[in-house]
């Protein structure tokens, strides 16, 4: 049955729709503000024990020798388990690129600090604990790799020594005529960056309860996971288990941002429950394993960057060379982080041709986790500062460049060099807007007078495209495969015309419960107390991937959408038959059945539904007699990569631009931001309050990023960086009062026009900071080109910084 | 096996008596003996603010504290804030800002704003900063959850104007 998506609030059966595009209050906050949300800690199964892992306190090291036996004998101690277990129970995680995976547990070495080497399971956390203390393990320690820049070596230790090599993946693309556009060249900029790692540090770690049943030999996993139907299918992988004999069911998290992590640590625990004969063990990961051994580190980049340019200010070429520290292994996933970037290459700009020199390798590190962005925050950052580059090295404003490059708004659907396709955008109008919300001349002027009292003042000016909608087509070139990305939901009326939502995710904080129920209530013109949504488990909910990847505002609402269109169909054909009449003169107008042009034929919903449920016998012989439908949704129009990877990947293209000022304390480095004004266009704003969440959210994460968070190791591979002490996350006190606007360039293919926006401002914070520092710090000489642009870094910079001449 | 130890305390205006291992955390016992999940830990070493808690009206942070060290004491817990299902001013104010994403921080954040209005029931902006600034929240940017404190202090000041005593 085809199914038309309404592409427009007009396009809703209903005249006058009252949620759609409104603030609405949360669904989901009642639960959260009483502290009632099932979070996974908060459940108690019988018989229920805990787990505790031992980790490695060496980056590289080989178990001469292990012993558990006094562990074993502690009282409240049921199950320990160590790599003798997870060679009989398990395989080497999935990774990314392929077969750069190990066991769950260490069997003969140990290859980052943190790597669980044991486990146990006991009658609470603290005896759990206990026993761990009791494990007694040799080890012989092995020369470290920790520096990615001499993980080639041909004297380097190996972290896989099977593999031959440490490096994982080694390409070269090459979009259009790259040399000829360098050669040709009026001018070429070149650059060098270093981005040092850091990630996602959702509040809620990462915890599950996993319950083995020996008799059909399957699997229920309880957890707070992002993206379950994946999660378990990993699972059933490492576990040797049919995909039927894993269940997972997913609770609400205390969000994830791409790095909740978690499959190593539940793998462990699934051997225990299993050793412990059926038990169900729980793991929460504390923050410490978190920050150390968990889904927390993500970008740990050196790139070279060059920019070939013409006098005019077009810049007709882009040379990107990455080399990416993955840690020691790829089973993170982090490696996907370095082929996003094909999606938004070239930014908002018509650079025609451009080549990526990728090289991903592997060193005793953690292994690289998704975050928020998945890898163009990097990549935009050190485009932003190339055309800042561009910009002072051809004396022109950094704004009037960018508007110079912008793609012109007739140009869509726009294909960029590495062959993603933009859906639509208004580039120029966001500049203008961001511009005159900012005041730019004011800013100059304010600029100014700062710089003539001695202050070190800067401004930055960038944008930045933030894609939206993943498709895994765009990982093809560090060999994930497949494309499309379903998601799927049910809508159903009971006899008392109350609807039910199903759904295959659980909430990770973006709203999407509510936004399915402005969805239906507007459509059928009911009320938000009219509907409940319910999650489905792994076992019984329609495919689902949830968030990830700025798509579920825009997958969801397509599948309820499609739901809606086929219940609707359902109700049509059920109503006509009443009415005896043709179908195509009945519709659904305002919540009710009515008879098109034929006064006082109508019929409510509930009455309807209730005829279905009750009276199958009166219903046309073709009708299915549930008032339900389901529909799965993907992106429309995705490709088959090519062999340089061009595809059509995400479906979306929000775009901003983000003007700072910001000043720079030459005494002490630090950071003070003035002013931070943010103009977005992410199409229709389904809720505006969702979206201005994440926009507000990922500022805060870009604030982060741009100045606070690195993850330190030191040259023998131990991480320096081991709790919040550490590792710094922005406060109340570190994020500005930015001041936002925003523009609605609908996408043409996506329900109602939205563009998806949950990785949001990520994409264009930590660009937009940098690019402020080094106008703040131009005239001293000196650039900053590492991230984060930390105190120390800048004062020892500014301190390097030789007077400049008057009049230079 | 440690000797227990007899543990009294009164939450949310209910009293309780426990044999507890003196080493367990406040965070774990009230989460566990107690039964009171709404309070959430995310760190463990008093960073985050996640656990925080009141202990005779002042915010403590509960993974820091021993449960034994709150024996004879008074506790409010995120619990304490609702009436029957009914949200307290702070919580209506948190959902009508929508000064929440995930919810994972928040009821530490009820719990230190609950603290600062009833000190300063007119607090400016550089107060709420100031009084928030050992609370970390990652989902929201705080900028919504400074627009709901703003609005909390208005509805409590509001409420006490109309002669309420219901909320305090």
């Amino acid at each position: 049955m085809s199914v038309e998506i309404p592409k427009s609030l007009k396009d809703l059966p209903n005249s006058s729709p009252r949620w759609v595009g409104r603030r609405v209050k949360r669904v989901e906050d009642p639960h959260l503000v009483t502290g009632r949300t099932e979070f996974i800690d908060n459940v108690v199964l019988p018989g229920m024990l805990h787990a505790a892992i031992l980790r490695s306190p060496l980056a590289h090291a080989r178990i001469t020798s292990i012993d558990t036996s006094q562990a074993e004998k502690l009282p409240g101690v049921f199950a320990v388990v160590t790599g003798e277990d997870a060679l009989r129970w398990s395989f080497p995680a999935p990774t990314v690129p392929e077969e750069w995976g190990t066991h769950c547990l260490a069997t003969d070495k140990v290859r980052f600090v943190g790597e669980p080497v044991a486990a146990v399971a006991a009658v609470n956390r603290y005896v759990a604990e206990d026993a761990l203390e009791l494990i007694a393990v040799d080890y012989d320690s092995l020369p470290v790799v920790a520096d990615a820049t001499k993980a080639m070596d041909p004297d380097s230790p190996l972290v896989i020594e099977e593999k031959g090599t440490n490096v994982m993946l080694q390409r070269v693309f090459t979009w259009g005529e790259v040399d000829a556009a360098f050669a040709y060249a009026d001018r070429v900029f070149t650059e060098k960056f270093r981005w040092h790692r850091l990630g996602a540090n959702p509040l809620e770690t990462f915890g599950v309860i996993a319950q083995w049943d020996p008799v059909e030999q399957s699997l229920t996993l309880r957890a707070s996971v992002q993206a379950a139907t994946h999660f378990g299918l990993g699972r059933a992988a490492v576990l040797g288990l049919p995909s039927n004999k894993v269940r997972v069911v997913a609770h609400p998290h205390g969000g994830s941002f791409g790095g909740r992590g978690g499959t190593r640590g539940t793998d462990v625990t699934a051997l225990l429950t299993r050793k412990a004969g059926g038990r169900p063990v729980k793991w929460i990961e504390d923050r410490t394993e978190y920050l150390t051994a968990g889904g927390s580190q993500s970008w740990d980049r050196y790139y070279e960057v060059s920019l070939a340019v013409k006098n005019d200010g077009r810049v007709t070429g882009l040379d990107v060379k990455l080399l990416d520290d993955m840690g020691a292994n790829g089973e993170g996933f982090g490696a996907i982080c370095t082929a996003k970037p094909l999606a938004c290459f070239t930014g908002p700009y018509t650079i025609p041709v451009a080549r990526y020199d990728l090289t991903i390798v592997a060193t005793n590190k953690l292994p690289q986790s998704p975050y928020r962005g998945m890898g163009p925050p990097p990549h935009n950052c050190v485009l932003e500062q190339m055309m800042d580059i561009a910009a002072r090295g051809l004396d022109v404003d950094p704004a009037e460049l960018r508007r110079k490059n912008f793609i012109p708004k007739d140009a869509f659907p726009y294909t960029i060099a590495s062959g993603n396709e933009y859906d639509s955008g208004d580039y120029e109008l966001v500049l203008d807007k961001a511009l005159e919300l900012a005041d730019y001349p004011q800013l100059r002027r304010q600029q100014a007078e700062a710089r003539a009292e001695g202050r070190c003042v800067g401004i930055g000016v960038v944008s930045a495209i933030e894609p939206g909608v993943f498709d895994w087509n765009s990982y093809s070139v560090v060999g994930v495969q497949g494309t499309g990305v379903p998601e799927g939901a049910t809508v159903g009326m009971d006899i008392m015309g109350k609807f039910t939502i199903r759904v295959g995710f659980a909430l990770e904080g973006q709203g999407q419960y509510t936004l399915a129920t402005q969805l239906v209530a507007d459509y059928f013109n009911v009320e938000f107390d009219d509907i409940t949504v319910v999650y489905l488990d792994t076992q019984s909910a329609p495919p689902a991937f949830g968030p990830g990847g700025s798509r579920l505002g825009v997958a969801l609402s397509g599948a309820v959408l499609g739901a809606c269109e086929r219940l609707k169909a359902k109700l049509v054909k059920v109503a006509a038959g009443l009415f005896q009449m043709d179908p195509e003169h009945v519709e659904l107008m305002d919540g009710k059945l009515v008879a098109k042009g034929v006064a006082g034929v109508e019929m409510p919903l509930a009455q309807v539904a209730g005829t279905m449920l009750a009276r199958s016998d009166l219903l046309p012989p073709d009708v299915d007699p549930r008032p339900e439908a389901t529909y799965v949704w993907t992106a429309p129009g995705r490709t088959e990569p090519d062999e340089e990877g061009r595809a059509k990947s995400y479906l979306t293209a929000a775009q901003a631009v983000h003007v700072v000022m910001l000043e720079v304390d030459a005494d002490t480095g630090m950071v003070e931001i003035l002013r931070y004004c943010a103009v977005d266009d992410c199409g229709t704003r389904l809720n505006p309050a969702t979206v201005e969440g994440q926009i507000e959210g990922s500022i805060a994460q870009g604030v982060g990023a741009a100045l606070l968070e690195e993850y330190v190791y030191d040259e023998e591979g131990q991480i320096l960086t081991s709790s919040f002490m550490d590792y710094l996350l922005p406060t109340i006190n570190e994020v500005p009062l930015t001041e936002k606007a925003f523009i609605e360039t609908p996408s043409p293919f996506t329900p109602l026009g939205a563009k998806g926006c949950g990785e949001g401002a990520m994409h264009t914070t930590p660009a937009a900071i940098l690019s402020a520092i080094n106008d703040a710090l131009a005239p001293l000489g000196v650039q900053a080109t590492e991230v984060p642009a930390s105190p120390n870094r800048l004062w020892t910079l500014i301190r390097s910084a030789q007077p400049q001449p008057a009049g230079d | 096996m440690t000797t227990q130890q007899r543990v009294r305390l009164t939450v949310n205006g209910v009293s309780h008596e426990a044999s507890v291992d003196p080493r367990t955390t406040l965070a774990d016992f009230l989460r566990g003996e107690l039964a009171l999940t709404g309070t959430h830990v995310g760190c463990e070493h008093g960073v985050c603010g996640a656990c925080t808690v009141l202990l005779e009206g002042r915010a403590v942070r509960a993974c820091l504290m021993l449960a034994v060290q709150a024996d004879g004491a008074n506790l409010m817990t995120v619990e304490g804030l609702e009436d029957h299902g009914n949200l307290h001013p702070i919580q209506e104010a948190f959902v009508e800002e929508h000064g929440l994403q995930c919810g994972f921080c928040t009821p530490g954040f009820l719990m230190t704003v609950h603290e600062l209005l009833r000190k300063s029931p007119d607090p400016s902006d550089a107060e709420i900063r100031d009084a928030l600034g050992g609370q970390i929240c990652r989902c929201t940017g705080y900028l919504a959850i400074l627009r709901s404190v703003r609005l909390a202090a208005a509805k409590l000041r509001d409420s006490h104007v109309a002669g309420s005593t219901q909320h305090s």
